[in-house]
């Protein structure tokens, strides 16, 4: 049917994933060079089912914030439509015979509607400031470069070096792992967000301008009234202390201290208690 | 009237209303390059997308999309051209660029009035809230 087209058709056919992975690391050998082999997904509706029928909303509600907790890891099929947002709520109703025990899991899948419904309107914008940071500094005190030790997992802290090389490989990280190392790159080391994004955008099997542009800004505080940040033991608690255990910095890195403390360090510009 | 179906990378589902409602219908999707490189893909996310399209039932092709598809149209003898929702600019301004475009949405998460507030995320929830737990199975 497509006939003078057929012969620049890719192909379709493999024996298995090596196969696979070998024929596109051929095709695309950019993209091969910026990250090789496959994420830590595997693509298709089938695997979506079956992650979908896994889901333990119970489970979730109780222990999303920790990095072992009980999370889909349905963002890239749901990012690429592969199953729909009411798809899944349908089914965890359907299921558990109603929504009671799935609110906390449907308000956090609501998050993905809701962002996509302001980059619907936004567009390209969503690149843009939505308002100003509200840290006391000005844009243009951001640096627009992704530090080279963070990308590299090279900060000597083994909590950011960790996440870095997790984003890299398996082009996959929990929640609060994004928010934690966005949190470093945006007010430790004062980078704008958008360096942060793109960086995450590239590596991320589930990246979409949307969820992620608009958490980015959300986290360095140019869409929402504070900047979200964090200390040590926000980050030892939800980790079970698997990094600050065997961190070279153990008692004197740069989360340590009260949020007080904190805020008046990172924020220095800013009224105390404003 | 012959239908060709154009399949993006925000709707990768084999039972989406575009397969449904034309089943048997020639379907294309096209790898933008330019995209690749401009959103700086790696292989992890093109092998996750190249499995989620082994599993429809499509050519797949690269390059530039609307040429591409236009090209692959052309060959089907195609006169309708059908697709599902999107919301990324980069997937609209190829959209614009193709004549007797139909868009099938999927089922929205909850039905919202377009102009709804969404200044911040609980001005949108006070209005999704009751709908989404008000909803019968
Ligand atoms: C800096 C930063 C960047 C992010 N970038 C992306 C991105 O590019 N793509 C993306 O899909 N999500 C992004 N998120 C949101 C969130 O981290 C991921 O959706 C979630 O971690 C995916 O894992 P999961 O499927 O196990 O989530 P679960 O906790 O199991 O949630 C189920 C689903 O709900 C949706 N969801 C949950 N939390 C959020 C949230 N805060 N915002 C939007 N949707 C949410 C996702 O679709 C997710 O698959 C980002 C968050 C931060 C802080």
């Amino acid at each position: 049917m497509s006939g003078a087209f057929k012969s620049d058709e890719m192909r379709r056919a493999f024996d298995n994933r090596g196969d696979l992975v070998a024929y596109l690391r051929a095709q695309f050998p950019a993209a091969a060079a910026r990250g090789g082999g496959f994420s830590a997904f595997r693509g298709g509706r089938r695997a979506a089912l079956a992650r979908l029928s896994g889901c333990d909303p119970g489970a979730y509600a109780a222990s999303r914030n920790s990095l072992n907790g009980s999370v889909t890891r349905l963002s890239p099929y749901l990012r690429h439509g592969v199953i729909g947002l009411r798809e899944v709520v349908d089914s965890l109703q359907k299921r558990h015979g109603g929504l009671v025990r799935a609110r906390k899991l449907v308000q956090e899948l609501a998050w993905r509607d809701y962002w996509r419904r302001v980059w619907a309107r936004i567009g390209d914008g969503i690149w843009e400031d939505r308002e100003t940071y509200k840290t006391g500094f000005h844009a243009s005190h951001y640096t627009g470069e992704l530090p080279r030790d963070v990308e590299s997992s090279a900060t000597g802290l083994a909590c950011m070096d960790a996440f870095a090389r997790e984003l890299k490989e398996t082009g996959y990280l929990h929640n609060h792992a994004r928010m934690w190392l966005a949190a470093y790159l945006v007010h430790w080391r004062r980078v704008r967000w958008q360096a942060g994004a793109r960086w995450f955008l590239s590596h991320l099997a589930d990246g979409d301008a949307a969820s992620n542009n608009l958490s980015w800004q959300w986290v360095a505080s140019s869409f929402s009234s504070k900047p979200y940040f964090f200390n040590r033991e926000n980050l030892e608690t939800y980790t079970q202390g698997a990094y600050c255990r065997a961190c070279p910095r153990r008692g004197w890195c740069e989360f340590e201290g009260t949020y007080p403390d904190l805020r008046r360090k990172l924020f220095p510009l800013l009224e105390p208690g404003a | 009237m012959s239908v060709v179906i154009w399949v993006h990378d925000e709707c990768l589902n084999p039972e989406a209303r575009v397969f449904r409602e034309y089943p048997g219908a020639p379907a294309v999707f096209v790898w933008d390059d330019g995209a690749i490189e401009n959103e700086q893909w790696t292989l992890k996310r093109i092998g996750f997308v190249y499995e989620c399209l082994l599993e429809l039932p499509v050519s797949i092709l690269r390059g530039d999309v609307a040429e591409q598809f236009a090209g692959f149209a052309a060959g089907c003898g195609a006169s309708r051209i059908v697709t599902s929702g999107f919301v990324n600019p980069r997937l609209a301004r190829v959209a614009a660029a193709l004549d007797g475009l139909e868009v099938l949405e999927e089922p929205p998460l909850v039905d919202l009035p377009a102009d709804i507030d969404l200044r911040r995320f609980s001005r949108y929830w006070a209005k999704a809230e009751p709908l989404l737990f008000g909803r019968k199975a």
